[in-house]
Order: C-alpha cells, then structure tokens, then sequence
C-alpha cells in the first residue's frame, strides 16, 4: 500500500509515491537525496533532523512523509541563496560553531526558527531556544557565538537573512 | 607569559577549510552514501547476557517482503579473527562464530532486505531460543576472572611499601567511576560493497589504515584490494579506533547478496557496539611529609571488560609521571564480565587524573597548604621516571597564568567560606599531566603546473580539523597561500597515518607534510640540477626556501623562480614528494611530553536543594605550538564540556540482573546540553615542543583531563563534602 505525496521542499515541487510508515527525514534524506538533514537518535531527542515545515521547525523523524502532503519543507540545502550562504551559515563558520558538523544542520534550522521570532536573542535566550539540539563536539559556546553574530548581521543588512 | 604563536600562518586563527561545506549539509558523511541497487541491513542483538543459542527460527523473518537474506551463526561463513592492532591490542573478536553468548545486546544476526523498513520488521520476526546461564556482572563480583598488570604497563621505582609505612602522613581512600559512552553525534554507519574480490567500505572510523588490515584479515583478502572511505565523521571520540564486529557483518552481508548493502547504528547500538569507557575503581595511597613533600604513591587502578574482548585500560599510566616523588608503585586490574567490549574514550586515563587530583586536594587539608602550593612543592622538574629532560613543559606557567585568570588568590581557605546568601561557593583547581604520541605517518604532497599543492594520506578529520591544519601547514612550508592546497584525507588508499586518536594525529601528520615539503623542494632542485636556465641550477636544500609561489634563496629572495616556471619549462604536470615520520624516542635524550594543564573551577551549591551549578572554568593548557589557535580552543571547550558530562551527568547504567543497558538513549543518557554550558576560559602557555618536529603536542584530550577533580574539589571546598565517585549527584550533596 503506497500513498502518492505532493510537497515543495527549498522551493521546488515533488510528487512521489510514498509508503505511509515513510518518515519525512527518510523521504528527503532516501527519496529526495537531500542528505544534509541527519539521523542521529531515534527518540525525538536530538534535534540533528531538524527542518522547517510550514515555516516552523519540526524533528523531521516524528513526522511520517505523508503528514508533509500538500506543505512545505525547507532544509540546510535550502538556507543559502544563490550560492550566497545565510548569515546563519557564515556566522556557524566564522565563529567556528562546528566540528564535526553533524549537529549542524539541525543546529542552523533551530537558529532560524529562534531569529524568526527573536531577532535578537540573548545568550540566555540562545541557549535555552537551542536546548534540543545536541552536540558533542563544541561545547556549544561557538554555536551561542554564531547565533548572536547572524543576528548582528540580519540586523544591519535586513535582505540577508530573509527565509523566503 | 608566553602565548605561544609562529611565524606567518601557523598559529593563525584560520576558518576551517571544510566550513562551507559543512554548513551547507553537502559533507558527505558514511551514512549519506548511496549506490545503485543499495539494500538495508538491521541487526538482531541477544536479549540476554550469557548463554548459549539453542535454535534460531528464522523462517518467518526470511519470508517476509523484501527480505534478501537472515544471516546468522548457523550459516554464517567461518570468519578470521582481526589482526593484532598497533597501540591498541587484538582486535575485537569476529562476529557470529558460535552459539555463545557473552553480553547483553551481542550481534546474532543481521537481516538484509530492500528497504529499511522491511529489514526492521524482518529483525523483529527472527525467534532465537536461548538456554542462559547466570551472567558476571558488577566490577567487584568476586567470580570474575581478573587480569593483572594486562598491558605490561605497571610502574614501579623506589620502594612505595617502605616509603608508606614510614611516611608522616598518610592517605588512603577509594575511587569509582561510572562507565560512559562515547556517543559521537553521527551514528556509526557502514556502506560495503564488493566489485569481485574487492571490498570497498564507507565507515565511520577515526582510522582508515588499520580498518583495511582488519577487514583484508577477516576476510582473508590482500590489504590492497579494501578500501576503507570515510572523507567526513560525524564524531568519534575514541568509538571508531575499532573496527567493530557490526562493519564486519555488513561486509559480509554485502558479499553474500552480492549487492552493496548498508548499516546505520540505532543509537541504543551505539551503546553496545561501539566500546564505551570502562567502569572503573581505584585505590590510592599517598604517603608525605609535613612539609608536603610526596614521598610514596600506591595507586591500583581496576576497570571493567568483556568476557573475551582486550581493551588496554591504563587508569594509572600518568600517575608515575606527574610528581617527583622516589617510590612509585602502579597496579592495573581488568575484571572480565558479561558486557558489551569497553574501547577508549576521549582521554583515557583521565580517571587517574581524578583520584591523584582530588587526592592532594584532601592533603592541602590535611597539612594546611594551599593546593596549588603543593603541587609546585612535588613539581616534576624532569620525568620522575627516566630522570630526562622533558621534551618540553610549561606546567608552572599553566599554574601562574591560570591561577592569575581566575582569580585564585580570592579563595578563602576554609570551606563554605565563600557562600553567597543561599550559595554556597567554592574553588577547587587540578593540574594536569596527559600523554600523547607521536606515532608513524607517511604523506604524499605535489605541486601542479598551475601552482597548487595537493597533500594525501589516508588520516581522517573526525571534526577536529585535520583538513584545515594539514592545509595550514602545507600552505606555510611551501609557501602559498591556504586556498591553493587541496588535502585529501580519509581514504586507506592513500598513505598510511595513525589514527585521529590517543592526541596524535595533527602531530604525526604534521611532522610527515614537513618532511615532505622538504623533499618536494629537494624534488624541484634535483630537476634543476642540470638547469642552465634557471638561477637555482646546482643549489641544495639548505640555500633555498619557499614564498609566494616560489622557490628562492634564502640569502637572496630576489633570486629563485616558481614552481609553476619551473615544472612549465620542464613539462612536468606534476612534481611529488612522500613524508613521514618515524619518532624514536630511544636515544633522543629528552622525555617526549605531552600536553600539561591546569584547570580552576567554581562552582555555586543551592545550600537547601543540593542543586550543584559549574559557574565557570578556565584552563590554561600547554599543547607546544599551536598550530591553529581557533581550532586548539574550540577543542579544549568542546572536551571540557564532555568532562563537566563525565563529572555531572554521564553514567552508562547495566542492569545488575540481566546485563542490559538500561538508559541507552539520549532520554536516559544525559550529554550536556546547550544551556548547562558555564562561562570556559582557556589560555594556552608553553613554547614549541623539541621533540615534535612542528613543535606541537596533541590537545584532543586534554581538554577532559582535570575537569572532574577541580569540580569535586570545589565541591569541597563549597561544602565540606568529599565526592570520590562519579558523576556527582544530588543525593551525594544532600
Ligand atoms: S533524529 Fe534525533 S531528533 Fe530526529
Ligand atoms: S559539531 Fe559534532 S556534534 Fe556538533
């Protein structure tokens, strides 16, 4: 039993045939060949799978595929336009908020979602918003780092970090 | 103080090179690699700890849709065992050899259908009829066999028994610390395909080379004809070092379906297939002066292992190092239980480091001496042990420059003397000395016509940045800039390096790229040898160096030429050279060091709750030169914040009765999160190292090392409580 799902992911449309256990991170991830989303728990805990859908974050592993029908996704493929990074992108890189890089792409669409609704973020409030994002490699300063330099930056230059 | 910087780009705070693609999502790590007609495989762990398997039903699970094969003990080929490893022992043993099981969550079968799903709801339909037996578990279980002094590492000098029994002060006490789990980020994953006898593996390991010699050996093929691919690793932290019995079983699942077939580790997998940090205790013996002179160390150190795997545990390997004190004896125990195989985690033998630390902390009490002020009383001024020179070490400067940036000298001596209404504050501090290795590595560099270096070995970058430091170095030794050279790591292929482990990678590789460059401008001499054309005809390698593109004398800049002049006239495409390093320390004259430290902490105890907070730390560390000053620090924080896990939170918890890990999740296992993070200063002191050719040492574990000793010692210090087990809970400040 399949279930046909039509989507836009970063702006493009997909129609697939799905199986309805199909979870979203497996669709963009296997289906769609969008690998930078990541897998790395399978309890909803670490934030690695993180997207926006509808213009609000979700773990794309609690979603199934089918949930996704008729809505909108955007992934770390997405984030960059025109080959220019986001702010969010250059201040992970500049600030040396990553290592690994595992974590990050779940790390930047959560900082989306927090600059969205508080353009300009405490530490505190940085590191409170991104509480469900795991990562074992930086010890997170970089990443409160980062964040507050995107924010600087969306501030000054307004266009940079528009989210479609 | 001296911060330690270098000449032109090294030490410069260079982004790293594998930014954008990183935060793009386009770093392909080993689990995103895909092939045409790729299938899924899912494991089936035992559901006991010890036994035996009476049958195995796998009927229902091989008629399930999609499933492509059940391969189990009873039709699995017979498999070699792995090749002795350098520096860490016998591999783990091959997988599905027999009906036996020996712990919790051991691999008995792997179930290879089309799809993900299938192959998990095929798992689940494999029935397994165990006969079990009563398991060993717990460290002090008196039935479990014990392995003295395993590695041959054990320390003896002076005489510790006489020195204890006629020391003016003694100290004797007890340390446990609860197993941990590595838990990179990135669950481990294996891609395996085979072209014929050809085996060509995606895997997450920390090193390249030693996975083909192990899976060349297991499935008796020549080492050329594997090759193991990981150009990105999402973590490792001593989890990839192995090449796990779950690798082993997707290659063999590869080769009996005859179609490339890949493996993802659940996250409970990642807690039973992949080591974790051994459970461990410790008895420590002190013996002193009044005056606070050490005059005996007896320090046994006993850590858990599996029934059959070898792990090399040294919980004491620093501890004759550290002070200079004449009469030393060191004791390692293994106890072999009913557990899934410990391996190394980040900075083994950091548990040593806890007790010794916490340790002196309870004499500076005891003899009423400020606790830095004893450690520089038992100061090593050379290796207590060889009586040689250390190849380099700035501990007192860590000490001074620490000591200084956290504001030592404000501490109040008695405890719970520094409360702050409902607070109770405390400082506590340890000092560290780490080991690190330089160990055999070979590198291949060349320039291309158009001016670009190219530098090859099959090191990895497991997030620390290999590939921005490899670059770095290149660029300074050759003399271009960062964006003319391509460094391509992470294939067996290419020439073997040691592993992105035991803090000896960036050093290793290093040394190799600088004995390469070398060559290669020695290689550009040799062709010019009979070069009437060029100002560089018949000059050595001691006239010349390298800037901007080209190489010129070194009295005379203006006279030289660049590589691209000189491989056009020549019409070379390309001019290489191979590295390596091959470190002796025998008759070098000197003590290599590794890395020292200090750390400081404070922390803030609710008085009526127990609530204990890390308000902040710093470090100062000597790593000799640093190479790249905003990856050093970014390391340093990223371990130290995996030490406050270790002291506060990380406790890898086995069922007493049935063996099974009980909180094998991140829901149960808790790893710092974003906001437990405290205010982390770090300050790196020291000068070059002699003994390292790039004159650094490594600084991936450091980092951890002191952490759990300046926080418990604060604790002390806050509230009169000695903590001597980890982690720290509430119920122990209560
Ligand atoms: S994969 Fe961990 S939260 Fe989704
Ligand atoms: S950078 Fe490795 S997990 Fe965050």
């Amino acid at each position: 039993m399949t279930r046909i799902i039509t989507l836009r992911v970063n702006g493009k449309s997909y129609e697939n045939e799905v199986s309805p256990r199909l979870l979203l991170v497996h669709y963009l991830r296997d289906v769609l060949g969008l690998t930078g989303t990541h897998i790395a728990c399978d309890t909803s805990q670490c934030g690695a799978c993180t997207v926006m859908f509808n213009g609000e974050s979700v773990k794309s592993c609690t979603m199934l595929a089918v949930q996704a029908d008729g809505g909108e996704v955007k992934t770390v493929e997405g984030l960059a336009t025109n080959g220019k990074l986001h702010p969010l992108q250059q201040g992970f890189w500049e600030k040396h908020g990553l290592q690994c890089g595992f974590c990050t792409p779940g790390m930047l669409m959560s900082s989306l979602n927090l600059l969205q609704r508080n353009p300009d973020p405490t530490p505190d409030e940085i590191r409170h918003a991104l509480e469900g994002n795991l990562c074992r490699c930086t010890g997170y300063q970089n990443i409160v780092a980062a964040v507050q330099w995107a924010a600087q930056e969306m501030k000054a230059k307004p266009a940079a970090g528009v989210a479609e | 103080m001296t911060v330690v910087t270098a000449n032109k780009l090294l030490g410069d705070p260079v982004d790293r090179v594998d930014g954008p693609l990183k935060v793009t999502g386009a770093a392909p790590y080993p689990s995103d690699v895909t092939y045409p007609g790729l299938v899924h495989a899912v494991l089936v762990q035992s559901t006991i700890a010890a036994g035996t398997i009476r049958s195995i039903d796998a009927a229902d699970a091989e008629a399930a849709p999609g499933v492509l094969a059940v391969i189990t003990h009873e039709n699995a080929p017979a498999l070699a065992e792995g090749p002795m490893t350098p520096l860490l022992g016998p591999a783990p043993p091959s997988p599905l050899k027999d009906n036996r099981i020996l712990h919790h969550g051991q691999h008995v079968a792997i179930v290879v259908a089309e799809t993900l799903e299938q192959a998990t709801a095929a798992a689940r339909l494999v029935r397994i009829d165990y006969e079990e037996t009563a398991p060993v578990l717990g460290i002090d279980n008196p039935e479990a066999a014990v392995l003295r002094n395993p590695w041959g590492l054990e320390t003896q000098r002076g005489d510790a028994a006489a020195a204890l029994a006629s020391a003016e002060v003694v100290y004797d006490e007890t340390f446990a610390i609860a197993a941990g789990t590595n838990n990179p980020l990135g669950l481990f994953a294996t891609v395996a395909r085979w072209e014929g006898d050809r085996l060509i593996v995606h895997e997450s390991t920390q090193w390249p080379t030693m996975a083909r010699q192990t899976l060349a050996t297991v499935f008796n093929v020549p080492e050329n004809d594997v090759q193991v691919l990981v150009p990105y690793l999402g973590g490792g932290f001593g989890a990839g070092l192995r090449t796990w019995p779950h690798a082993i079983l997707t290659a063999l699942a590869a080769r009996l379906v005859d179609r490339p077939v890949k493996l993802v580790l659940t996250r409970p997998q990642m807690f039973t297939s992949v080591g974790h940090r051994a459970e461990t205790t410790q008895r420590l013996r002190l013996g002193a002066t009044r005056a606070g002179r050490l005059v005996a160390i007896d320090h046994v150190g006993t850590s858990t292992l599996g029934a059959e795997a070898a792990n090399m545990e040294f919980i004491s390997i620093e501890t004759g190092a550290a002070y200079a004190c004449p009469n030393v004896a060191t004791h390692d125990r293994q106890v072999r239980l009913n557990i899934p195989s410990p391996g190394w985690m980040r900075g083994p033998g950091s548990e040593g480091n806890f007790a010794i630390e916490s340790a002196l902390d309870e004499l500076s009490y005891t003899l009423g001496i400020d606790p830095l002020e004893l450690r520089l009383r038992n100061y090593a001024e050379v290796h207590p042990q060889s009586g040689l020179p250390w190849s380099s070490k700035a501990l007192r400067e860590c000490y001074r420059v620490g000591a200084e940036r956290f504001g030592w000298t404000r501490r109040t001596p008695e405890i719970g003397s520094m409360r702050e209404g409902n607070w109770l504050v405390g400082y506590g501090m340890a000092g560290v000395t780490f080991g690190g290795a330089q160990l055999p590595c070979q590198v291949r560099v060349s320039i291309r016509r158009d001016g670009s270096a190219h530098v090859r070995s099959a090191a990895t970058d497991i997030g620390t940045g290999t590939y921005t430091v490899a670059t770095q170095l290149a660029a300074e030794l050759l003399g271009l800039d960062i964006g003319q050279v391509r460094v391509e790591i992470g294939d067996s292929d290419l020439a073997p390096a040691p592993p992105s482990g035991g803090s000896s990678l960036a050093t290793s590789l290093g040394g190799a790229i600088r004995d390469a460059a070398g060559n290669l401008l020695r290689a550009f001499l040799n062709v010019l040898a009979e070069d009437h054309r060029s100002p560089l005809q018949g000059r050595r390698r001691d006239d010349v160096t390298a800037a901007d593109g080209r190489i010129h004398l070194v009295d005379d800049p203006s006279v030289g030429e660049t590589y691209s002049d000189i491989l056009a006239r020549h019409e070379l495409d390309e001019l290489a050279a191979d590295g390596e390093i091959n470190p002796q320390a025998d008759g070098a004259g000197m003590a290599p060091s590794g890395p020292f430290a200090a750390r400081f902490a404070e922390v803030r105890i609710d008085a009526e709750l127990g609530l204990l907070r890390v308000a902040r730390i710093v470090s100062a560390v000597d790593a000799g030169r640093i190479l790249n000053e905003k990856l050093a620090r970014s390391q340093i924080i990223g371990a130290t914040v995996m030490g406050i896990g270790m002291t506060m939170l990380e406790e890898t918890i086995f069922d007493p009765g049935s063996g099974r890990i009980a909180n094998a999740t991140f829901g149960d296992y808790l790893i710092p999160v974003n906001a437990d993070v405290p205010d982390l200063d770090v300050v790196f002191v020291g000068e070059p190292d002699r003994f390292s050719p790039i004159g650094s040492k490594g600084l991936g574990e450091v980092g951890i090392v002191g952490v759990s000793a300046a926080i418990a010692n604060a604790v002390y210090h806050a509230t009169g409580r000695r903590i001597r087990s980890l982690p720290i809970t509430i119920d122990q400040l209560l």
